[in-house]
């Protein structure tokens, strides 16, 4: 769920200017990637649905911790790839913005977060799922760690740039930025389980989606084997 | 891999987050909803407290900006929106591109 809630004017003006070119970047990186590597028509489809339901879960507080809310960043992730989950990073926190959710000026720096979330779970799951590692372990492991990794990356954001009207010193600060990001493991133990779920679920009924049994798949189809 | 090395590995993650999420609930304030736990704590530095982890009572709610921002209907139709647009296009997908993907292949 790591996502930086505070409001407008809360980091200094440099450290907006940091946060957004970062994010800018790494949109410009992906969008050439996606220009000349294409996408998979399947792919586009998982990123619609990917995107609805992360936007929908984004904004529903769910009683746990306190009072949270999930992502699913780690899920669209391993579902539709690491830079359509960062352009659904994009539209979310976008759509989040514009209902108050968020500050605008922050748009840079929680794409960052949500995207090194769908990155790594992306990454991890197919460097298990490589392992030999069953749906369930490889999807919730993927997605805890990427969500884990998202929190620790909001964390240094807020960190590094320091917050506007607070009186801590950068130490105390860090200090009980640590909390936030120890919260944050938390929730995404619960969300690392979910996502788990969700994919031994697809693994079982549609393995293509998850990349889990394609090649067993395509080779039954064609009727060749080795 | 061994089915145990996976589920052993994957306990040990969970432990290890269930820890740092106890630690960071009571460091910072105990049973708060996020944007009061995040603006105090990050107003004020760490302070203990404590409270239930879940609290079902309260139930399902949407985030406060919009809840209390009056744009529930606009979460609502944006909501919708994109739920349309990804199933349409999952549809699309699934009946047609198929279909194209294997002729396109057929030619090469």
């Amino acid at each position: 769920m790591a996502h930086i809630h505070l409001g407008e004017g809360s980091f200094p003006l440099w450290a907006l200017a940091v946060w957004t070119a970062l994010g800018v970047g790494l949109l410009s990186v992906v969008v050439s990637r996606l220009r000349t590597g294409g996408i998979e028509t399947r792919q586009v489809a998982l990123a619609g649905i990917g995107a609805a339901a992360s936007f929908a879960i984004f904004q529903l507080n769910v009683p746990i911790w306190g009072g949270v809310h999930m992502n699913l960043t780690g899920l669209v992730g391993i579902l539709a790839g690491p830079l359509l989950g960062t352009l659904i990073a994009l539209v979310v926190n976008v759509f989040s913005a514009a209902m108050g959710h968020g500050a605008v000026g922050l748009l840079g720096a929680n794409v960052l977060v949500n995207a090194s979330e769908a990155i790594v779970a992306y990454y991890l799951f197919r460097t298990l799922v490589g392992l030999d590692w069953d749906a369930f372990p490889a999807g919730a492991g993927a997605a805890t760690v990427g969500l884990s990794v998202g929190a620790v990356v909001m964390g240094g954001i807020i960190v590094v740039s320091g917050v506007n009207g607070s009186a801590l010193p950068r130490a105390d600060l860090a200090v009980a930025v640590a909390g936030l990001v120890g919260l944050n493991l938390g929730v995404a133990l619960v969300e690392g389980v979910l996502t788990g779920f969700v994919v031994q679920f697809l693994a079982s009924v549609r393995p293509d989606l998850v990349g889990t049994g394609a090649s067993d798949a395509a080779a039954e189809s064609t009727g060749v084997t080795a | 891999m061994d089915r145990w090395k996976q589920y052993g590995s994957l306990g040990g993650l969970f432990a290890v987050c269930l820890a740092a999420g106890l630690w960071g609930f009571t460091a910072t304030g105990g049973a708060l909803p996020w944007a009061k736990r995040s603006a105090k704590t990050l107003q004020r530095g760490v302070q203990e407290g404590s409270g239930a982890l879940v609290d079902l009572g309260r139930g399902i709610v949407v985030a406060g900006p919009i809840r209390k921002g009056g744009l529930v209907t606009e979460f609502a139709a944006v909501t919708g929106l994109l739920t349309l647009v990804g199933v349409g296009v999952y549809l699309y997908v699934d009946r047609y591109a198929a279909d194209t993907d294997r002729d396109e292949r057929a030619t090469r």
